[in-house]
């Protein structure tokens, strides 16, 4: 198993290098200056422009600044952003976990409501129960988040006053201990749900597939016959069978997700990875692009280096081929 | 012997003194609270506002910046960091009397080097004061209060940029021997503001707290206060409305949500009446045909509904411009040239001036152009007016909305467009806000004229305008206005006000807004009764 990490891991590099290359690249295609927009909607005098250039290398040919990030890189600095004045990496560490927390909370609410769903349609098909919720979750995967954010702002925070319409905890608070931990929940409730319902409907889908293929398996047949109850059948053989579909699509989604639900991070002003990239495309800070991108492939890569070893524990085949 | 309204007064302010004592305690600020503001600061690297125009940080700066004078609701000029102040008779020695015992945030003496060093190390840095900048030939600091600048040649509109918003004042003690542009303090600021900063979380807040160094106390009478990033116009107002924010500058599509919320009285919206006049307009590319030929301007203008822009962008709010001069700038606007009389809209005037000018109508068009802006409200909306309402005389009009840094490229960089849409601040004088889309800009600087038309002539007006004394500004700008009403690079669609939002738990919101031009409520005069802190 331990090879097997390493083989992957190394097989990443090449990828990364292939990315910053691309990202550079593209940067540098696009039209843009991070100067003005330090300055605004005026002209930039003259000398503020040099002192800044000079300063972030703005004018260095692509191809010393692609090499000087490469050298940064092996000390794992991510470069610096002249927008926040700070290490991109400290930018990244700061919003990730904001990411991970919004992220985490939709796939916990989301991925067992899903799994649930799509069992109860599976072994309903074709009755009323499995149509009603096939069609939900249809509706449900197809609404754009951030309307359905919107929706649930104007509902449970403008109307009803529940929830906070938007940030991520009070700016002032004297809350603590527990009314702290609710103060919190309050915040997170209303984004997560949005991105729960996206999740849901997908895994419910997926779920709902994959089941229904189980169920018509041979060794399902052999169980029936034997006399297993049919909440065994479904406990034993056809979750853990009917699970690795869905275990690759969440793990890749998560990797995804890491790179922060952009609109729903902008509806809810949820400072995380997505608003940090938005910013930093605005301004053409460019390092902070790669930065950010470099950090959203790594977590795709780990996530899906996740997946191949969870196949392994839930399927007994795959972890006796390696 | 005492005159009767004398007797009155006393008699009032006895009656005051012996019945009113409650009341009077009621109304005595007090300190203690918080204020939050909703503000969008995507995007800002500083919040020095000598080195930054971006409206976030210029919003952001009346709390911890001062300078050494403001504006008050009239647009009068008040002392701040400058106690008296005067021009030579031949308009080129400027003396600033200065306040004595103030002390910067950080406790360091605040002295009349510091005001000089502002002006000679930021003067080649500020954007505003550009203009005046080159002309100055001597900085004097003949005592630690008196600051006396010399410039080789007048220009009337120098009192405007020692505004406090132009021309905010920095320490000696921390920029000098440093390289300005990247000094740590233009995101750590040491100021004479209200305010200072505590602490700075990129992408969710900006926390200031009271400097106990200020120098009017007992002002601020607030703890702190919090400015919220909030990306969107739309949340920044829920967040207001649900008493999550206390302020936010208004986007258009935002008022009349807003001015149906404050109906609650738990907020209030409050219109800027002196406010510096956001100009709307469209850049015609004079190198590109039909666009070079004054007749296709005139007609342009001729079958635009700019009341109808206002109506469809601006909620009503906006009103259409008169000249290239704003009429908020009522000592300089000549009312002789109005374009509502020399350019209403008449698509069958537009039409025939096509036909003279070789664009006759086939096939129901008569020819097409790109219009480009900045894909953000209100351009959007302008430019899908503008594109329904030239369809009708036979101009197909081709929607390109663009990310602003994309924008700026193509338009003032490569001047690669044919119609480009853009509202600019006019800012408190013509020669700050308003030449920039009118003279000459060989050097395609960006957000100046970009359209390619250079007239010598009224570059000269603009100088003399700039540099005339004040009595003589009015028949220049005139001038001035006519050859741009002639010429037409640039067409001025509407000009708009500025509406604020705030929570009506505050006392001394009078105060607050008791501002004009490029001003922002300080939160100095401001505080909040014993039961809301």
């Amino acid at each position: 198993m331990a090879r097997f990490v390493v083989l992957r891991l190394l097989q990443a590099i090449p990828m990364m290098v292939v990315v910053v290359l691309l990202v550079f690249t593209m940067l540098q295609l696009t039209p843009g200056d991070p100067v003005q927009a330090i300055v605004g909607q005026f002209p930039v005098p003259p000398d503020f422009r040099a002192a800044i250039e000079q300063h972030y290398h703005l004018n260095d040919p692509l191809w010393m600044r692609l090499m000087q990030y490469f050298l940064n890189l092996l000390h794992g600095d991510l470069g610096y952003s002249f927008q926040s004045q700070q290490p991109v990496i400290e930018l990244i560490l700061q919003r990730a976990p904001r990411t991970l927390l919004l992220a985490g909370a939709a796939f916990v609410i989301g991925v067992p409501i899903g799994i649930g769903i799509g069992l109860l349609c599976a072994t309903t098909r074709n009755r009323h129960v499995d149509r009603f919720w096939t069609t939900t979750a249809l509706v449900g995967y197809a609404v754009p988040g951030f309307w359905l954010g919107q929706l649930l702002v104007i509902l449970f925070a403008m109307r009803l006053g529940w929830f906070p319409t938007q940030g991520m905890a009070p700016l002032i608070s004297r809350a603590h201990g527990a009314g702290w931990l609710l103060e919190r929940v309050r915040y997170l409730a209303l984004p997560a749900i949005t991105y729960a319902v996206y999740e849901a409907t997908r895994v419910a889908r997926l779920m709902r597939a994959s089941v229904a293929d189980t169920l018509g398996q041979g060794f399902i047949v052999t169980a029936r016959a034997k006399g297993l109850s049919r909440a065994k059948i479904i406990r034993r053989h056809v979750l853990r069978n009917s699970s690795l579909p869905v275990v690759t699509v969440m793990g890749y989604a998560f990797g995804v997700a890491m790179g922060g639900a952009v609109l729903i991070e902008t509806v809810f002003s949820w400072p995380g990875i997505g608003l940090l990239l938005i910013e930093a495309i605005r301004v053409r800070d460019n390092q902070t692009v790669v930065g950010v991108v470099l950090f959203i492939s790594l977590a795709v890569i780990l996530m899906n280096l996740l997946v191949d070893m969870l196949y392994g524990l839930l399927d007994p085949r795959i972890r006796a081929a390696r | 012997m005492p005159t009767p309204h004398l007797l009155r007064r006393t008699a009032f302010a006895l009656s005051l003194a012996v019945a009113g004592t409650p009341a009077l305690a009621a109304d005595t600020p007090r300190h203690g609270g918080s204020a939050v503001l909703a503000i969008d600061t995507t995007g800002m690297a500083m919040l020095n506002t000598d080195l930054t125009s971006f409206s976030p940080a210029l919003f952001i700066a009346d709390l911890w910046a001062d300078g050494l004078m403001a504006k008050d609701a009239q647009g009068r000029r008040i002392p701040h960091l400058a106690t008296s102040w005067n021009t030579s008779d031949d308009g080129k020695t400027y003396t600033f009397k200065l306040r004595q015992g103030v002390k910067w945030s950080d406790g360091q003496p605040f002295t009349a080097k510091d005001a000089a060093f502002t002006l000679t190390a930021f003067g080649k840095l500020n954007t505003y004061l550009s203009k005046l900048y080159p002309l100055i030939t001597k900085v004097e600091t003949p005592d630690d209060y008196t600051m006396v600048v010399t410039l080789s040649q007048p220009i009337t509109a120098a009192m405007d940029l020692f505004d406090k918003e132009n021309f905010p004042l920095m320490p000696e003690h921390v920029y000098a021997g440093t390289d300005i542009p990247t000094n740590p303090a233009n995101r750590k600021p040491v100021g004479l503001g209200p305010y200072k900063l505590d602490n700075w979380e990129p992408g969710r807040s900006i926390s200031f707290v009271r400097n106990p160094n200020y120098w009017d106390q007992p002002k601020p009478y607030l703890d702190s206060v919090v400015v919220a990033v909030i990306p969107s116009p739309q949340q920044q107002l829920n967040a207001v409305i649900q008493g999550e924010a206390d302020w936010v500058q208004l986007d258009f599509s935002q008022i009349e949500r807003a001015q149906e919320a404050a109906k609650n009285g738990k907020i209030k919206v409050v219109k800027i009446e002196m406010n510096a006049p956001e100009r709307s307009s469209l850049d015609f590319n004079f190198r590109r045909a039909p666009l070079g030929d004054a007749r296709v301007r005139q007609a342009l203008f001729f079958a635009t509904d700019r009341q109808r822009i206002s109506n469809d962008a601006y909620r009503g709010l906006a009103f259409p411009a008169k000249s290239a001069i704003p009429v908020q700038f009522k000592d300089l606007y000549d009312p002789s040239v109005n374009y509502d009389t020399m350019y209403p809209y008449d698509p069958k005037k537009a039409g025939e001036l096509l036909d003279q000018a070789g664009l006759p109508m086939k096939n129901g068009t008569r020819f097409s152009v790109e219009l480009t802006y900045q894909a953000l409200s209100p351009y959007d909306s302008v430019a899908k007016s503008i594109a329904a309402q030239w369809k009708e005389i036979g101009v197909d009009v081709r929607l390109t909305g663009l990310d602003a840094q994309i924008w700026v490229d193509k338009v003032y960089n490569r001047n690669d467009f044919d119609i480009s849409l853009v509202s600019l601040t006019g800012r408190s004088d013509p020669t700050l806000g308003v030449d920039r889309s009118f003279v000459c800009n060989p050097a395609h600087v960006p957000y100046t004229n970009p359209s390619g038309y250079c007239n010598p002539e009224l570059d000269k007006i603009a100088a003399a305008a700039a540099a005339a004394p004040q009595e003589q500004r009015r028949a220049l700008y005139k001038q001035y206005e006519e050859i741009v009403a002639r010429d037409l690079n640039e067409i001025s669609l509407t000009n708009a006000p500025t509406y604020n939002a705030a929570a009506t738990k505050f006392q001394g919101l009078d105060k607050l807004f008791d501002i004009s031009f490029n001003e922002h409520p300080s939160w100095a005069d401001t505080w909040l009764p014993a039961g809301s802190q």
